[in-house]
Parts: C-alpha cells; structure tokens; sequence
C-alpha cells in the first residue's frame, strides 16, 4: 500500500461514533414541520448516546447548513444546547460540499491542539425552505423576495442560468449518451438496495421518533421516503427534462441530518467501538471550471488531488461521488477512465436525496464503513457545488493491521 | 406492654398508640404545648421567622401562622427590605384553604420586619421573641452569626434552623427540617438531643414531626438529592434528556426529579441540591460527588426542563439492556445510600421509609422497595452499580445493613401492633393501603394471635396516617390488562379485612384522622365495631374513579343493617357522596364523638366494659331493591354505579361465604375493561408508566 502524508496528522475520525437520520424527500415526513437546527442537535445527542459516546466529551461543534432555518443567528452554541451541552463552536456552508467542510474544519481544529473532541453535526431541511425578503434598491422590484432552495436552484446570479442546465451542458460535451446514462441509473438504484439488504446502512441510519409539542409521537424517521425501485423500462420511458437528465438520472430534495467526530489519535481509541480502526485525513483538493459545467468540477479536482498526491485510482478501495445528477459519473467515469460500476456501492444522493447540508456527511459515513468492511485502503470522496465549483479529499481507513 | 417494633409516636416522646386509648386522651394538648413553648395566655410570646420572604420561610409562616393563630401566638415575618414580597404570595392559598374572612384574620396576626441583617430591629423586642425559625440562605457563617444576633438580644429563645444540610453539632441549634411543598407538607425532620415541646407542639398542630440523627443532610436530602444526581449520573452514561430520565424514574420509582427542581424553583433549588451533595461528598466521598451538569446549572440557575420553545423533539427509548444499565445506574446508588442510612441509624426504619413517600414522591419507600426486592438483590444492584461506577465503591456501602430485614423494623414499616396481654393495638401508619400494608397487616394480626389476644383495636398510627384515604390505586395498575391480578388483589385484601372480625373476639377500628374513604373504610368496617371521631369524613368514592369496591365494600355494611338502613349505603356507593360521621351512627359507624369520647368508647368496647351492642353481619343471602334517588351522572360514573348496583344485587344474593368470590370477580373484571382504563386509574396508570 502506497504511502502518503497527511494534511491533520493529529485529527482521527473514530470509527463508529457516527450516524446520519434517513433522509425522507422534502414534504414527506414530520421533519418539514421541525426546527431542523434543533432536531439536528437532539439527534446528535441521541446518535451519540446509541454509540455509546458522552456528549459530555465533546469540546467544541462546528455545524454546517446551507437553508437558514429559525435561530440560525445563535448557530452552533444554540444546537449544542440542544444536547443539554454547552460547548462553543460555529456553522460553516458551502452548499453541498457543506458536509465535507466542516468535517475539514474540524480537522483543522483538533490539528490546531484546541481540542481533542470536535463534533461535526450537518443538516438542513429543505421543506417549505424559507422565503428571505431583500430589499435592492438597484433592482426594479425594489424589494426581492427569494425562496432559498427553489430560487437558487434556478437561477445562479454569476451565469444567470439554472442548475438543471450544467447536467445538460457536461452531458453534451463529454458526448454521454441516454442509454449510458439509464444504465448507470439503475445501477445505482441496485446499488442502494442491495447495501440496504446487506445490513451495511444500518450501521449509518439512525431511526428517530419524532415528538409534536404535546409530547405525541409525530411519526417515526426511518426511512429514505421518496426512493422507490426503478426498472430499466420505466427510466427508459422518462421524460428528458435536459440531455441525459430525467426525473429518475437526477436526485431530489431531502431532510436530514448527520453527525460524527473528528479527534485526537487518544480520544478516537478511547471513543470508538473498535479502536483498532484508524482513519485519517489525506488529503483534500478543490477546483472551479467554467460556466455552467459543475459535473465536469469534481473531476478535475479529483486529478489535482491525485497528482499532489501521487495516488491513483487503483489506489482508492472506495470511490464515492456525490452526484446530483448521473450525469457526474459518467463524465467522471470518462475523464479519469473509471468504470463507474465500481464506485457509489452503497448508494449516493442521486438515489438517496439531497438534503444539501449533510449529504456528503452522510457519503463519508458510508464510505468509511464500505472501506472497513473492504479491510481499509484509501478512501476517495468527490463532489460538486454551486457555482461550478468541484472538491475531492482522500482518507486512509485503517484496519487495525489486517491491511494497512 | 409488648410492641412488634417500637412506635413512631415514641420517638417523640408520646408513649405507645395503646397508651392513649388506656389513658383514655391523646399524651398532650396544644393548648399546654403552646403555653410551654410561647409562653403563658396572659404574656404569650411571638414566633419569628426569619427569611420569611424565602420559598420555605413564606410556606411555614402560613402553616404555622394558620395553626397557632387560634392561640394568639404572633407571627413575625423578618426579612431584608429588598426581599420580594413572598408573604404576600401567600394569601391566595390561605383564601382557598380558610375563605377570604380566615384569610384575612390570620395575616392579620403576621407582622412584618426589616433588618439588615446585623442589627435586629428595635420593635421585635415588643412582641416577645420565644421561637426562632431560621430559614436563610445556607451560607454557615451567616447561619451562626444571625443565632448569636438573637441570642445577644433574647436569651432565652428557643431557635430551630430549617436547613437543609448542616448538621446541628455544626449550626449550634437544633433543626426542624421541613419538606417542599412547604405551604402544605406538614413533614419535618426534627434533629434535637430529645423529643422537646415544640417538636410535640408540631405534632399536636397536626404536623408530622420526625427526628432524625445529627449528621450532614437529612434524610429526605440524601434520598431526593441522591436520586437526582444518580439520574444525572445516568445522563451522563447514556445522554438521554433529563425530561426522559424524568419519565424513566418516574415509571420505576416514582418521582420526577428534575421537573421537581424546576417546580421549586431551579435557582433555588439547584443550589441546594449541590449545597446537599457537595457537604456529603465531603464527608463521603465520591458516592455523593455533584456531576459537573448540577455545578453549572448551581451557577446558571437555569431550568433542567428545555424553554417551552424548545419542546423536545427526538424521542429516546431503551433496550431491554439499557433498562438494565439505568437501574443500576439509578437505583444502585440510592441502594448504597440507604445503606448509609441504615448504619448511621438516620431514623426510625418506619420514618426513613415514609420520608420518600411523603416528601419525594417515592411510590414505595425506600426500604418497603428493598424488602420486595429482597436483600441479596438489593446488594447485587448495588455491586453491579459498582462495576458502572468504580469510585463509588470505595466507601458508605453498608450491605450487612439489608441483610437484617427480617428483623420487625424492617418486617413492620406501616404496621404496628402493641399488646398488653389482654387488648391489642393494631396501628396503620400509610394513608392509603396496599400490599405492603396488607402484609404487613397479616404479620400483626399473627403477632396477636400468636400472643392470644382476642381483643383489638384497629386504627391509624396517630402519626403519619392523619387520614386514610383508601387503596393505593397504583396497585391496581397491573389490573388494568388483567382479570386474574385484579381478583386476586380483590380476594386476597377481602380476606385479610375479614381476619379483623374471624380472628377476634372484639374488634373495634377507631377513625382518628379527618377522614376515612374506600379501601380503607372497607377495611375498618371489617371490624365487628366501628368507631370514629365525629367530624371524620367517610365515604365510598370508588364510583368516580370509576371501580367497584374491592373488599367487600357492596355487601359487608349492608349485611351489618336493617333493610331501611340499606338506602343510605347504596346512596354512598352509587354516588360516591361522603358523610361525616357524626351522622353515620347505627347504621355506618358504632359511635361517633369527640377525641376524647371516642377514644374512651374504644378502649371500653375493647376491655368489655361497654354498653354499645355490636351489629352483626347477616350470613344468609337477601334482596337489595336499589329503589332509591339518585343525582345524574357522568357516562363513567354512570357506568360505575351500574357495575356496583350489579356487584351489590349479586354478592347480597349469596351467602356471606360466596360473596367474596363474587365481588372479587366483578372487580377484577371491571378493572380490566374500557370504563377504568378509560377512566381515573388509567389515566394515572398512563401517566406513570408511560415513558
């Protein structure tokens, strides 16, 4: 096994002490009626209590949210109050990468020595996502009232055009054609339910009974609502909204949270269920390509990172590409002469939503769990963001020596 | 005279229950015990409070200024200028409780003073100072210096400190402890070198006085304190909300904890919790240790429950193995205190036990829980505990303590029996009857009969059973989902209220309380006579809950009158209407007087020197026509009084030997259907066990 160096040679990610709630579809489950920020932190600390960790442990919390939601000004003190702990910490965004950002930040905040114990607790709820009113006086409206996910999705200020569009455009210019792409789809779709069946997401999902302000059961969260199994004729048969991209080769909007810990070597050992296991960041790579051409960004990231590297894709034991569109894993799967069979093994968010704000949290949680039950390797994760923008990290999932 | 175990009135220097009935009047009067402690009529002296503002001082001026007001005892209120109004607050409870006119009269004896807390104000001189009850902040320094305040200025002052954790040797003065809600809890731990005057005046006032020894923190403390920090020990392993925790033990044990912080008033309250906990650790080590939670939220002063905002919204559950992992989180280390208890010899067994139940909302005394429990798994919680929480086994664990439970302390917690070879005394000393109470009522009348005394008096403690409110409906919980539980319960306590009148040649039950209902009436009516204080209340409410009477209730008093007496039985049992006893003679009760009367009437039944005939109890079947007027009433209700006309039509219309197999039924199955599940019982069982 190729070794390299790491970025936060003192930050662990314990294996173990993780979780993510199922993401239902937007306005599908009580969660569209929830303070989210509180939700999040009430199941944190219900995900941490399952795992066996004290919240009491952590030190610090550093929360990423893409939707503003009620109290979003108190960030993350107020969510950690939530967990009846009041420890410091602040929210990081950055639209869908939002998830892998903060577990970055985390990184760099145990690296830094502050503390030893950090918890990354990413969510957002997507249904009926809030109307911001702005005044701008330099527009003829005067005042401007925008809907936070549906506006944005539909208009990006620097293009002037909607985020539907760059699937199209990647799509005809990397010549990706329909038949691939209904193909690809259904893998993925196979994909999910297969590792649904094999019990590795029950390691990751978390059920959460939900309570109204009575104190009433509200319904149970425990499952992804939204996704239903797909046959290669019924994707066939979709209407192509753009080119290659049809209601089933696109995702959809989710609630949801996901949380886990980034710590010092000692306090990972003491934290995690298997302490043997050691995960580590590797590296992490970003890149913005031109107007309207996001699925092509993760790639070219993904090359910077393995040029800086020196790693190679028959070096990664599990790729994972978060990918609003199947559009992404084709283009990915030609620009880097992949074949796209062999990544996204558990599911991703084109099957499994897109609640923005913990959906790469939950692509991590899931990765390292496929690479730990692989026997470790190096992890390589990818996506896209608004604005063209693309970012790949790596980490290395130790087994505790069986394969290092 | 020979006791089961020794009684709690004797711990107040009172002498035995059989006592009071063989001298024919209570031990002492009120009117002697104020002269003693304030003072001749002709040159009373005054009670103070000072920190009357405060949430314990406010609550005692009340129920102490209520009580001794007929004896033109002055209340004086002392406190700082600043301090909020709390006074005041109370006049609205005192309304409800005495109507505007008493209200007003009794605060019309409260006077109020500001000091600043050095000096005392030149007028208190005016009224007389004999009584001091301190209730300021629980700061010793300040505690010490305020006694010398008083003493420089009035020599002879009797103080009595309400703290709740110094140790009188540290205070200098003796304590009178009371229990939240302190308007209306009339419990106080007593610590003082013997039972004293205004000990006894408490009794005498209605009040339930109990000494406990002289150590840090009493014993509600230790037990409500250490159930607190146990469930945030539990917190801290688990991370489970204190709201949730709540709900755990309060389906194990009984009380709420943390909601019972945020009630008293979280600033206060958490502060003395830590107060408590911080001096015990101090003396005991790590058993007792705060948890970094209850430190910050001492500073904070913060509520435990989530603002109303922040309604929880993520529910937690428990495996069969977290269960496991709570209990011995949560009552291993009540287990290990009670321990402490135990071999400080905190109190009588029987005080100890009731303090959890009266004062922190224990459904089952601590040690009433340790004997179902029985000694060697009360200790194997406690190991198991350990192993959770290595630290706290270094110290205060007393195992050999439970190992004497079957000695009579521990066998006999509500039930006491006295003998003088000839009449017996049964006391019951838990308002409500349950299992515990019914075994314990068998234990007593073997006690009896192995001694061969066919003469008994069956009664109240004169103590904590001010009044005997019937059968713990918590017991009928598990008869909620099951026929059999509910006639068993049904059958077996029938049968024990029939060994007071099988057993016995003469047996008299004394009503001394304000009242007596359900269960418990059931029970004394089992007596071959029934004699009661005359302004007792006594009723069958059974219809409202609604259930039917379980211990014979729809045929014994029936078979024990003539046929125009019986409407006035089904009025009770079908609408559940009380009636005072002194409109219940010949037909209710046997007689009905003053204390004193009625104690002497007792005592001469009992002895044989009585002209009053007992009532027999009919053997044969007979009709009951239930031809008489009845108020409307709600649809459960209604249904009730349909299953206790049916369950009285039935059990009159067998012989008295069938009909406790009758009546068991009909009220096993009556509990096990829609109208009690749906009904008071089920609600409560709802709010208990449902987490």
């Amino acid at each position: 096994m190729k070794q390299t160096a790491t970025i936060y040679p003192r930050a662990r990610i314990p294996y173990g002490t993780w979780g993510s709630s199922y993401f239902p579809a937007w306005q599908t489950s009580p969660l569209a009626e929830v303070n989210i920020g509180q939700f999040a932190g009430e199941a944190m600390n219900r995900i941490m209590g399952l795992r066996r960790v004290p919240v009491h442990e952590l030190e610090y919390l550093v929360i990423g949210s893409t939707i503003p939601w009620h109290w979003k000004f108190w960030t993350a003190p107020m969510v950690a109050s939530c967990m009846n702990h009041r420890i410091p910490g602040f929210h990081v965004e950055q639209a869908c990468a939002t998830g892998l950002q903060a577990v970055m930040v985390a990184g760099a905040q145990v690296e830094a020595g502050g503390q030893d114990v950090v918890g990354v607790l990413t969510f957002d709820r997507t249904s009926d996502s809030p109307v911001g009113v702005f005044p701008e006086r330099r527009a003829h409206q005067r005042t401007y009232a925008l809907s936070d996910v549906w506006d944005n999705f539909g208009f990006d200020p620097a293009t002037g055009k909607a985020m539907i569009g760059c699937a199209g455009n990647a799509a005809r210019k990397y010549k990706i054609d329909r038949k691939e792409i209904d193909e690809l789809t259904l893998h993925r779709y196979d994909q999910y339910y297969n590792a649904r069946k094999s019990g590795l997401l029950d390691k990751v999902l978390v059920p959460l009974e939900l309570l109204n302000v009575q104190g009433k059961p509200m319904g149970v969260i425990d499952e992804d609502l939204g996704v239903r199994r797909l046959t290669l004729d019924a994707i066939r048969q979709m209407r192509e909204l753009d080119t290659c991209v049809t209601p089933g080769s696109q995702t959809h909007a989710s609630d949801g949270m996901a949380t886990l810990l980034v710590t010092s070597p000692e306090k990972a050992r003491q934290l995690s269920p298997r302490p043997e296991i050691n995960i580590q960041f590797v590296a992490k790579a970003e890149a913005r390509t031109y107007p309207s051409l996001m699925p092509e960004a993760p790639s070219l990231a993904v090359q910077n990172l393995l040029k800086r590297t020196g790693l190679t894709m028959a070096d990664m034991v599990v790729v994972k590409n978060h990918n609003p569109f199947s559009v992404n894993d084709a283009v990915f799967a030609k620009m880097l002469n992949y074949d796209w069979h062999k990544m996204n093994n558990t599911g991703c968010p084109l099957v499994w939503g897109h609640p923005q704000g913990p959906t790469l949290t939950r692509v991590m949680i899931e990765a390292f769990e496929e690479a730990v039950s692989v026997g470790g390797g190096y992890v390589l994760i990818f996506w896209c963001a608004a604005g063209d923008v693309g970012i790949a990290a790596a980490f290395h999932v130790g087994d505790g020596g069986n394969k290092s | 005279m020979t006791t089961m175990r020794q009684s709690t009135l004797e711990t107040l220097g009172l002498g035995t229950v059989h006592g009071i009935f063989q001298k024919g009047k209570l031990p002492v009067t009120t009117s002697e015990l104020v002269d003693q402690v304030f003072g001749p009529a002709n040159n009373r002296g005054a009670m103070v409070i000072s920190g009357a503002n405060g949430i314990v001082g406010a609550g005692k001026m009340m129920q102490l200024g209520s009580r001794l007001h007929p004896y033109g005892v002055t209340m004086v209120g002392l406190d700082f200028p600043s301090a909020p109004d709390g006074i005041g607050r109370q006049y609205a409870g005192l309304k409800a409780a005495f109507g505007q006119g008493g209200a007003e009269s009794i605060m019309s004896n409260v006077v109020r003073l500001n000091y600043d807390g050095k000096a005392l104000p030149s007028r208190l001189a005016d009224f007389r100072p004999r009584f001091l009850l301190e209730a300021i902040p629980e700061i010793l320094e300040i505690k010490r210096a305020h006694y010398q305040v008083f003493r420089s200025t009035f020599k002879d002052i009797e103080i009595r400190s309400v703290t709740s954790g110094f140790p009188s040797s540290e205070l200098g003065v003796g304590i009178a402890h009371p229990a939240f809600p302190h308007e209306i809890n009339k419990l106080w731990e007593v610590v003082e070198p013997k039972p004293s005057p205004s000990t006894q005046l408490l009794w005498s006032l209605g009040l339930l006085p109990v000494p406990v020894s002289d150590n840090w923190s009493f014993v509600l403390d230790v037990l409500f304190c250490g159930l607190t920090l146990s469930a945030l020990r539990w917190h801290r392993a688990s991370n489970m909300p204190y709201w949730k925790i709540d709900k755990y033990v309060r389906r194990s044990f009984g009380p709420n904890p943390f909601r019972a912080h945020d009630a008293i008033g979280a600033k206060g309250a958490n502060f003395l919790t830590w107060s408590c906990l911080h001096h015990l650790s101090g003396k005991y080590g790590p058993l007792f240790a705060p948890t970094p939670e209850l430190e910050y939220l001492k500073e904070s002063g913060q509520n435990w429950y989530p603002l109303d905002h922040f309604r929880p919204l993520v529910n937690w559950s428990m495996t069969a193995g977290d269960e496991e992992q709570f209990q011995s989180w949560v009552l291993g280390p009540i287990l290990q205190m009670t321990s402490l208890l135990l071999k400080e010899k905190r109190g009588h067994l029987s005080h100890i036990n009731a303090i959890g139940e009266i004062c922190a909302q224990f459904r089952s005394g601590v040690l009433a829980m340790i004997r179902r429990m029985g000694a060697e798994a009360a200790i194997k919680r406690v190991e198991a505990y350990h192993r959770l929480h290595p630290e706290a086994a270094k110290g205060c664990w007393y195992p050999d303590e439970f190992r004497k439970i079957s000695e009579p302390a521990w066998q006999q917690l509500y039930v006491n029996a006295e003998h003088d070879g000839k009449v017996g005394v049964i006391t019951i000393g838990r308002e409500a009857y349950n299992s515990d109470v019914d075994a314990e009522l068998n234990r007593a009348i073997d006690w009896l009969k192995a001694a061969k005394i066919d003469r008994v008096i069956v009664t109240g403690d004169f103590h904590f059973s001010s009044q005997m409110v019937g059968a713990d409906t918590a017991e009928f919980y598990p008869a909620l989902d099951d026929v059999k539980c509910g006639t068993d319960v049904s059958a077996g306590w029938s049968a024990t209220a029939r060994r007071l009148h099988r057993d016995f040649a003469v047996s008299v039950a004394y009503i001394n309380g304000k009242r007596c209902l359900g269960g418990m009436l059931e029970l004394m009516m089992h007596c071959r006579y029934l004699v009661a204080h005359k302004d007792a209340t006594l009723g069958m409410p059974e219809v409202t809950l609604p259930v039917i009477p379980g211990m014979e209730g729809c045929h014994w008093p029936l078979r024990k009158v003539a046929a125009e007496q019986r409407p006035r039985l089904l009025r009770m049992l079908l609408t559940g209407e009380s009636v005072k006893a002194s409109d219940a003679s010949g037909w209710l009760v046997d007689y009905a007087g003053s204390m004193d009367d009625a104690i002497k009437a007792v005592w001469e039944i009992a002895s044989g020197t009585s002209k009053i005939k007992e009532r027999t109890v009919a053997d044969g079947a007979f009709d009951v026509p239930m031809e008489v007027q009845l108020p409307a009433a709600s649809n459960g209700s209604e249904a009730g009084r349909s299953a206790i006309a049916e369950c009285i039509k039935k059990s009159c219309a067998v012989p008295l030997g069938e009909a406790i197999t009758i009546q068991a039924r009909l009220s096993g199955q009556f509990m096990a259907g829609k109208h009690c599940r749906e009904g008071r019982i089920g609600a409560d069982a709802a709010k208990t066990l449902a987490v």
